[in-house]
């Protein structure tokens, strides 16, 4: 009999399916495809074919097993409540367990991302040449067709000048002589590191704004959402006990990125393998908040005294939910509080704002085309509001939907909420 | 075994992309909404057109190989599933709405396309399609013609067959033939089309479909009622209609039910009721009014102990969450369900209540009772464990016995979900000989090979 440790893990969500294919209609994959293989139900069943003995860990399987955004959508909507992002997930980790992750993988993800100067290094080495790249619009760039594992044409940002790490102080005290309320960590993450560094600054100047004393670990990683999200526990639970161990002494973790505070929380959740890990990961997850929770029920900013920066000034705005926020956070009431608290500022709720953009990490990388299809949706839910700017409060959507909208030659700006605070 | 020639066939008719081959592939193509019922295709393929589907239905015939047609899996038959193998012809991108018509309140569409869909787009139009199977967030209207399908809101509005007024169907041998046609009244020989209605994929592929719509009724109101005894509910039902008021739905909830909902999602039901009826009034306001008036005083009169109406569509909503939250509550709680769909005339629905405590009682296993009361539907479910052979026999035994009340009380094994496999069993016991005779006739008349979906309904 073959060990299949990480799918007997998750045996028991497998096993809360019963059929019923209501996931179809909520399944951004399934919804392009028409195939049973795309939807949660398809997956499932193959997965526990495996757990009776009756599949193998074949390529296709791991193609379908691949093919899948995490966005929870049909877990938020199942009626049985079957997670399913814990049997892809476990599914991944038990196929890395016996077939290794795969050349490109395993090179990026335990030499590259998991080693925080090398990730610098390698993307300053990057930079160093993407004025090859032409020039879109602002920051962003236009990758050409001949790098198709990136997807043909796709719009990215540009790597920045200097990366936040370079910038940061290690402590910043609370401004204006202020006595310090509480000692906040603040995890930067890959995306503020090494492209958005002045979003990571900006936080930071709010935060010390309003009394907080800011740490930032110089020894902190990246969270290690792909990584763990691919299916590799091992280099995951080394990147969180890299964080958990940078991240000692301060009373609460905030990030800027829904998909990192996310991804830290949910350490205990995907990640222990021992009560131990699982006693301190889930000690670490009480401790971490997105920005958006943060400020509305933790430091509890009186909302009106907020100020809408003046380039905004007679904007209207509306709200995208990052799956990592409203799904995998149930956070969905407090950006929408910031933006309706910002005086100035008319803010919409779009159609589907909840669907997922298409990004889904490394699965854009994969399946770009399918993604493009999917943003298709969002884009129309973002004309259908007329708003001037989209808002949200994940780099990684940020990224996916400055591709689109640019696609889609639409006019709508995208910005991270704390963008439009002054 | 399919010949790898004829893969390459349906590749050139329907595109290569829209044929599955893959080990992985034909096991997600095995299985329907039911829990055991499972076997493999040999093939799936996804025409997109009618010509299409008559090509492939063409070389299948030639060849003798059998096809299932399927939607979107939802069924709770065994339906969908290709029990002797063959190809699944999947209608699934077949999904355009190819046209509402607002002037004759009519909508056509292609097999593939989900309810949910339609529904939403009705709406834009302010029109329903009334017929409401639960599963309308997957099913598509090939499927539900082909099953006959319904949900709550058949007690004021009938089943999927009031709703069909014509459709377009691929027969066994290619041949494209249109059944029915656009009007409301249609008689021009023997009615075909209602054959193809409830047939359960066994005699075609339905290909296209006009339906007939309702305007959405402008106003809509819940009504909650409390009981201690879950039979007096049941005569509740029928109380309410002998007066005569239909409303639009009339669903019951037993004390499990209530259990489980108060416990996901508190909304304050007694927790020691015997039962809860839930209706819904629909119409123009002041209709709605006074419907919603009389249904308390009736229900009141009738021994319910309490009786309130939703304060506003926010707490109507909660209500309704309430009841498809019971629903997904039973299959969270055991690791086998037997959901039955007996139906009984809605005067004995007390009747088979009481005859389903006394089974749960006799066998020793739980019988939860919920489902469409107003149209005597009820959805009795057994909980159970298939590994757990002991119990499970229980629990067939107590299934057997159910089916057999509500033959006795003068109903049908099934209402909405259809034979498929999962009652093949009990329609053969309950079914006159010449009866099933004649339906396996007409059987062979349209499908002489028997190629279409053979295994279901019966043997």
């Amino acid at each position: 009999m073959k060990d299949l440790k990480e799918l007997k893990k998750i045996e028991e969500y497998a096993d809360q399916c019963m059929k019923c294919g209501f996931c179809s209609f909520f399944c951004p994959v399934y919804q392009e495809e028409r195939m049973e293989m795309g939807v949660a139900r398809g997956k499932n069943y193959l997965v526990k074919q495996v757990l009776a003995g009756k599949q193998e860990f074949t390529e296709e399987l791991g193609n379908i097993i691949g093919k899948c955004l995490l966005c929870k959508r049909c877990v938020a909507m199942c009626p049985a409540k079957t997670q399913i992002d814990r049997v892809v997930v476990g599914a991944r980790a038990q196929m890395v367990k016996e077939k290794g992750l795969g050349f490109a993988k395993d090179f990026v993800f335990r030499k590259i991302m998991s080693n925080r100067k090398a990730f610098g290094n390698y993307l300053r080495m990057a930079k160093s040449f993407q004025w090859l790249l032409p020039k879109t619009e602002g920051n962003i760039r236009h990758l050409p067709d001949f790098l198709k594992a990136l997807g043909q044409g796709r719009n990215i940002p540009a790597i920045a000048d200097k990366f936040l790490r370079d910038l940061v102080k290690p402590v910043y005290k609370p401004q204006n002589g202020q006595t310090a309320k509480m000692k906040v960590g603040f995890f930067m993450g890959c995306a503020m590191d090494f492209v958005y560094p002045e979003l990571g600054l900006k936080i930071i100047d709010f935060l010390t704004k309003n009394g907080i004393e800011v740490v930032v670990p110089e020894s902190q990683n990246c969270c290690g959402a792909a990584i763990y999200f691919s299916g590799d526990f091992e280099t995951g639970r080394m990147l969180a006990e890299k964080n958990i161990a940078a991240f000692k002494d301060v009373d609460y973790i905030v990030t800027g990125c829904a998909t990192c505070s996310s991804t830290l929380k949910d350490y205990q959740k995907y990640l222990p393998d021992t009560e131990d890990q699982k006693k301190r990961y889930e000690a670490f997850e009480k401790k971490v908040k997105d920005s958006t929770e943060f400020i509305v029920d933790v430091m509890k900013v009186p909302l009106e005294e907020l100020k809408l920066k003046k380039e905004f000034a007679g904007k209207t705005a509306t709200w995208h939910d990052p799956c990592h926020l409203v799904r995998y956070q149930n956070i969905k009431d407090q950006p929408r509080m910031i933006l309706q608290a910002l005086k100035g500022l008319k803010y919409v709720e779009m159609p589907n704002a909840d669907m997922c953009c298409g990004m889904g990490g490394s699965f854009s990388v994969y399946h770009y085309d399918l993604t493009k299809k999917i943003a298709d949706k969002k884009m129309d839910g973002i004309k259908a509001t007329g708003a001037d700017i989209v808002v949200t409060a994940c780099p990684g959507c940020m990224i996916n939907l400055i591709d689109n909208t640019l696609r889609h030659k639409m006019p709508q700006k995208v910005y991270h909420f704390l963008e439009l605070v002054e | 075994m399919i010949r790898e020639s004829l893969i390459g066939e349906f590749q050139r008719i329907a595109g290569k992309e829209n044929v599955l081959t893959t080990p992985e592939a034909l096991k997600a193509y095995s299985y329907d909404g039911t829990t055991n019922w499972i076997h493999e295709p040999e093939v799936v393929v996804f025409p997109t057109t009618t010509q299409a589907v008559s090509e492939i239905m063409k070389i299948a015939n030639a060849e003798k190989i059998p096809v299932t047609p399927r939607g979107g899996g939802t069924n709770v038959s065994g339906g969908s599933v290709p029990w002797h193998g063959g190809i699944v012809l999947c209608t699934a991108k077949m999904n355009k709405i190819l046209k509402v018509d607002k002037e004759n309140l009519t909508a056509t569409v292609e097999p593939g396309v989900v309810l949910q869909d339609l529904t939403l787009r009705l709406a834009k139009d302010g029109l329903f399609f009334p017929p409401d199977p639960q599963s309308f967030l997957g099913a598509t209207l090939g499927g539900i013609i082909a099953e006959n399908a319904g949900g709550p809101a058949c007690v004021k509005y009938g089943v999927t067959k009031q709703y069909i007024l014509g459709i377009e169907v691929v027969l066994p041998n290619g041949e494209i033939v249109s059944l029915g046609g656009r009007t409301l009244k249609n008689v021009v020989g023997y009615d075909l089309l209602h054959i193809f209605i409830s047939s359960e994929g066994t005699l075609g592929v339905v290909t296209r479909a006009e339906l007939k719509l309702n305007p959405i009724p402008p106003v809509k109101r819940t009504i909650l009622a409390v009981y201690a005894d879950v039979a007096v509910a049941g005569e509740s039902v029928f109380r309410v209609l002998e007066n005569g008021i239909i409303p639009g739905k009339i669903e019951l909830l037993d004390n499990w039910v209530i259990n489980r909902i108060e416990e996901m999602m508190p909304m304050g039901l007694p927790r020691d009721a015997d039962a809860v009826l839930l209706f819904e009034v629909d119409g123009i306001e002041e209709a709605v009014a006074k419907e919603t008036e009389k249904i308390m005083d009736i229900v009141r009169k009738y021994g319910a102990v309490d009786v309130r109406a939703a304060k506003d569509q926010a707490e109507a909503d909660k209500f309704w969450m309430g009841r498809k939250a019971g629903f997904a509550a039973i299959f969270g709680k055991a690791k086998t369900v037997f959901a039955e769909d007996v139906t009984v005339p809605r005067g004995n629905i007390p009747a088979l209540i009481n005859k389903c405590k006394e089974l749960a009682k006799k066998h020793d296993v739980e019988i939860v009772v919920l489902g469409h009361a107003g149209d005597g539907n009820l959805h009795p479910a057994i909980l159970t464990d298939i590994n757990n052979k002991e119990h499970y026999a229980r629990a067939v035994s107590a299934m057997d016995g159910i089916i057999e009340s509500a033959v006795e009380l003068g109903g049908v094994l099934s209402g909405e979900h259809g034979i498929g496999l999962e009652k093949q069993k009990f329609f053969m016991r309950v079914t006159n000989p010449v009866v099933v005779k004649m339906m396996k006739d007409v059987k062979a008349l349209f499908d002489p090979n028997n190629i279409m979906n053979p295994g279901k309904i019966w043997d």
